[in-house]
C-alpha cells in the first residue's frame, strides 16, 4: 500500500498537468475555438486558424503532450502490475537509482512477454506520438523514450537491453501498422452511429489515438481523412482451413489443426517512390494451427524507389517477426534491403519476384541446454510474481536474414505464391550457439465465386543449431506441413 | 594526463572544423541558380569530441557486483541531415580504461539517429545500435589474447549551441552498452556478460 499512495499522487499530478496543458493549448488556439463549430461552417475554418494541425483532419502537433502521455502510459502499466501483485512493481527512488547504476542487462522473462508484450507496449508509446501530430521518426524517438523510462523507472528489476530493443523497434513496427490500420477503419466524413462505430473500431486497434480523438472532440468532427493515411491500394485476404503437420520421422500421422490466417496488403510495395515510411506494408497473422497464436509478420517499407528506369524496385524494409511452430519459436526485429521486379506475362497476368537480405538487430529463438531433450516444468518463482529467476529456455542475439517471394497474379488475384525466408541468429545471451532457421512455403489458389476462393499449400520448416561447445555439437529438426483452406478476399 | 589529452584533441579539431567551414564554397563564387533561390543548408552532419567515461560490467549468472571503472573517451559522429529535426549516420565511441592488469580499449560503432524535438532549440536525443570491439579484455584477464566483439546499443542526449555559420558545440551525456556474450578468463568462461559505459563530454559540431 505504501507504494500506491505516491503512484496515486503521480497520477493526479499527471492528470492535472495534462488538463492544464490542454487548457493552455486551448488558449493558444482560441481563435479557432471562438469560431463557429466546424461541422456547421465547414472544416476550412479550422484549417485556417489552428496552425498546429498539418491538415484539417490531422491531430494538433503537441510534443509536450506526447511526452506526458508516454509517461501516463507507463503509470498505467505500473498500476496494472501493482494490481496483479507483481513484486517488481514496488518501485521507489532507491530502485530507480540502483537501476541507473547498473545499466542495461539481459532479462529472463517469458518468451511471449518479451516478443509480443513488449512490442505491443511500445506500439502504445509510438501512437502517443502519432496521436499528437508527430511524424513517423519523431514518434520513433518517443517510443525509445517511453521504453527507456519504463525499463529504468517502471520496474524494480534492472533495465533490460532485450526489452529496450524489442519495445522500441517492435513498437515502431506494430505502432505504425496499427495506426494506419485504424485510419483505414475510421470514416472522418461520416456522422451519427456509423461514425461512432468507425471511431470505436479504430480505437480497438489503436487505443491511444482513439482516446485522444474522443477527448479532443476530433472523433465527432467532420473533416477529410489525412492524405498520408489514404493508401494507393488496399487488399485483405482471410484464409480459414485445416493444416496437417508432419514430423521428422513420420509425415502427417497426427490430426488436422484448424487455423485462421489474415493478410493485409496496404499500399503497393512493388512499384513507385515511397512518400513516407509505411505508406506500403504487409501484415500476416495466423491463429491456431498448433498454437493459439502461431505467426505474426509485419514488413513495412521505410523507403522505396524504382531504379533502372523502373525495371527494378529498391526498398528498405523494417520487419517484425513472430513464429511459433514445432521446429522453432522465434521472434525478431530486422531491417532488410530488397530488390523486386515485375514481369508482364500477358495482358491479364503478372509475375512479381522479390529478394531481400538484411540485419537482424535482435532475434530470439527457443533453445535447450545441451543434454536436455525436453523443457522442464517451470516452478513458481520463489522471489514472487513478476520476478524472472530463470532458467530461460531461449537465446538472444543479433544475426542476419534473407529471403525471396514470388507471386503469380491473374486479373489482380494471386494464383500462385512462393515464399522463403532464412534467418541466422548468433546467441549472445543464453546457450552459446549459431541458430539457422528456414521456412519455405508454396500456395496454389483457385477462384471460386466472387471474393471466395480455395487454396492448398505446402510448407517446410527447418532448424539447425550449431553449438559452440568443445564437441561442436550440431542439432537439427525439420518437418513438412500441408493445408487446405478457403479464402475470402476484399 | 587525461584532461590534457582531451584538450589536445579539441585543439586539433577546432582548426580542422574551421578549415572545413572555410572549405564551403562562398555564395559569390557560385553561379546563381536558375530559380535565384538561396542555397539550402548543408546536409552534412559531423561531430567530434571527447568525454569522461565510467564503465561497469555485469554478468547474468555471477551474482556479484562489479566495480565502477573510469577512463577517457573520444566520440565522433558523421552522417546526413534528413530534416531540421533529424540526423542519421554513424557514431564511433572509443574508450580506454584500466584495471589492475593494464589498459583495456573498447570501440563501439553504431548506426544512430539524432532527433531534436524542437527545431529551434538545441536539445537533442539520440539512439542507435551496432557493434562493439573490445581489445585486450582477455589479455588482461587470461592467457590467450583475443579481441572480443559485442552487440552495441547507444542512447543519449544533450544540447547543441550554434557558434558561427555551420560551426557549433554540443554538451552530451550518453550510455553505451556492449553485450559480449561469453568472456574467456583464466578461471574459465563467464557467460552472458554486458558492459555499460556512461560518458559525459563536449564536441564540435559541423552542419
Amino acid at each position: 500500500m505504501r507504494y500506491v499512495r505516491p503512484l496515486a499522487v503521480l497520477l493526479v499530478v499527471g492528470l492535472v498537468t495534462a488538463r492544464s496543458a490542454a487548457a493552455q493549448e486551448q488558449t493558444v488556439s482560441s481563435p479557432a475555438q471562438s469560431a463557429p463549430a466546424p461541422d456547421q461552417t465547414g472544416s476550412a475554418a479550422v484549417t485556417a486558424k489552428d496552425e498546429r494541425r498539418a491538415c484539417d483532419g490531422c491531430p494538433p502537433r503537441r510534443i509536450g503532450m506526447s511526452l506526458l502521455q508516454v509517461t501516463g502510459i507507463n503509470v498505467m502499466y505500473e498500476i496494472a502490475n501493482l494490481a496483479r501483485g507483481q513484486v517488481t512493481a514496488h518501485i521507489s527512488p532507491k530502485s530507480w537509482w540502483e537501476n541507473m547504476q547498473q545499466g542495461w542487462v539481459w532479462d529472463l522473462d517469458d518468451f511471449t512477454v518479451n516478443q509480443i508484450g513488449h512490442p505491443y507496449q511500445g506500439n502504445n508509446y509510438f501512437n502517443a506520438g502519432r496521436a499528437n501530430g508527430l511524424n513517423f521518426y519523431e514518434s520513433a524517438a518517443i517510443t525509445a523514450f517511453g521504453s527507456a523510462t519504463w525499463e529504468f523507472f517502471g520496474e524494480t528489476n534492472h533495465a533490460s537491453l532485450n526489452d529496450f530493443i524489442n519495445t522500441t523497434l517492435g513498437g515502431i513496427t506494430l505502432g505504425e501498422m496499427f495506426h494506419r490500420a485504424g485510419w483505414l477503419i475510421r470514416n472522418t466524413e461520416a456522422t451519427g452511429k456509423p461514425r461512432l462505430w468507425s471511431e470505436i473500431g479504430a480505437t480497438a486497434l489503436d487505443p491511444i489515438t482513439g482516446l485522444n480523438r474522443f477527448v479532443s472532440g476530433d472523433a465527432s468532427r467532420v473533416s477529410a481523412k489525412p492524405a498520408e493515411f489514404v493508401p494507393s491500394s488496399v487488399a485483405g485476404v482471410a484464409s480459414a482451413g485445416v493444416l496437417w503437420r508432419g514430423s521428422q520421422s513420420s509425415a502427417f500421422t497426427g490430426p488436422g489443426d484448424p487455423f485462421l490466417e489474415v493478410d493485409l496488403y496496404y499500399g503497393d510495395t512493388n512499384t513507385g517512390r515511397s512518400r513516407e515510411p509505411y505508406d506500403a506494408f504487409w501484415l500476416r497473422m495466423r491463429f491456431g494451427g498448433g498454437s493459439a497464436f502461431s505467426e505474426a509478420r509485419v514488413r513495412g517499407r521505410l523507403f522505396g524507389r524504382p531504379i533502372r528506369k523502373g525495371a527494378l524496385q529498391f526498398s528498405v524494409i523494417q520487419t517484425y517477426n513472430y513464429q511459433n511452430n514445432d521446429a522453432y519459436s522465434t521472434g525478431s526485429q530486422a531491417i532488410d534491403a530488397a530488390f523486386g521486379t515485375t514481369f508482364k506475362l500477358s495482358e491479364r497476368t503478372n509475375f512479381w519476384v522479390l529478394g531481400w537480405g538484411g540485419l537482424t538487430v535482435l532475434g530470439a529463438v527457443d533453445s535447450l541446454p545441451l543434454g536436455l531433450t525436453e523443457k522442464p516444468e517451470e516452478e513458481e518463482p520463489s522471489a514472487g510474481q513478476g520476478v524472472s529467476e530463470g532458467p530461460r529456455f531461449y537465446d538472444y542475439g543479433p544475426g542476419s536474414d534473407f529471403g525471396g517471394l514470388a507471386r503469380l497474379v491473374r486479373d489482380g488475384r494471386d494464383v500462385a505464391l512462393f515464399f522463403y525466408v532464412g534467418r541466422q541468429i548468433y546467441s549472445l545471451d543464453g546457450v552459446r550457439a549459431n541458430h539457422f532457421l528456414q521456412h519455405a512455403r508454396i500456395d496454389l489458389l483457385f477462384p471460386l465465386r466472387g471474393p471466395l476462393g480455395l487454396g492448398v499449400s505446402g510448407e517446410y520448416f527447418d532448424r539447425r543449431s550449431f553449438y559452440q561447445d568443445p564437441a561442436q555439437t550440431k542439432q537439427s529438426y525439420h518437418y513438412p506441413q500441408v493445408r487446405g483452406y478457403f479464402t475470402w478476399r476484399r | 594526463m587525461k584532461t590534457r589529452g582531451i584538450c589536445v584533441l579539441l585543439a586539433w579539431l577546432i582548426p580542422a572544423s574551421a578549415l572545413a567551414q572555410d572549405a564551403q564554397p562562398s555564395p559569390s563564387s557560385q553561379p546563381a541558380p536558375q530559380s535565384q533561390a538561396a542555397p539550402g543548408p548543408s546536409r552534412l552532419w559531423i561531430v567530434a569530441g571527447g568525454a569522461s567515461a565510467t564503465l561497469r560490467g555485469h554478468c547474468q549468472d555471477c551474482g556479484q557486483d562489479f566495480p565502477f571503472r573510469h577512463g577517457s573517451s573520444v566520440v565522433a559522429n558523421g552522417g546526413y541531415r534528413v530534416s531540421s529535426r533529424l540526423d542519421v549516420g554513424a557514431d564511433v565511441f572509443w574508450v580506454k580504461w584500466h584495471n589492475e592488469s593494464g589498459h583495456i580499449y573498447g570501440t563501439a560503432i553504431n548506426a544512430v539517429a539524432q532527433f531534436r524535438p524542437w527545431a529551434s532549440k538545441g536539445f537533442f536525443v539520440k539512439g542507435g545500435a551496432g557493434m562493439a570491439f573490445v581489445r585486450n579484455f582477455v589479455r588482461t584477464l587470461g592467457s590467450n589474447p583475443d579481441d572480443q566483439k559485442a552487440l552495441s546499443v547507444v542512447i543519449g542526449g544533450g544540447w547543441e549551441f550554434k557558434v558561427k555559420g555551420r560551426l557549433g558545440f554540443q554538451l552530451f551525456a550518453m550510455q553505451h552498452v556492449g553485450a559480449l556474450g561469453d568472456l574467456q578468463t583464466v578461471n574459465g568462461s563467464i557467460s552472458n556478460v554486458t558492459a555499460n559505459f556512461w560518458s559525459v563530454g563536449g564536441a564540435i559540431v559541423i552542419r
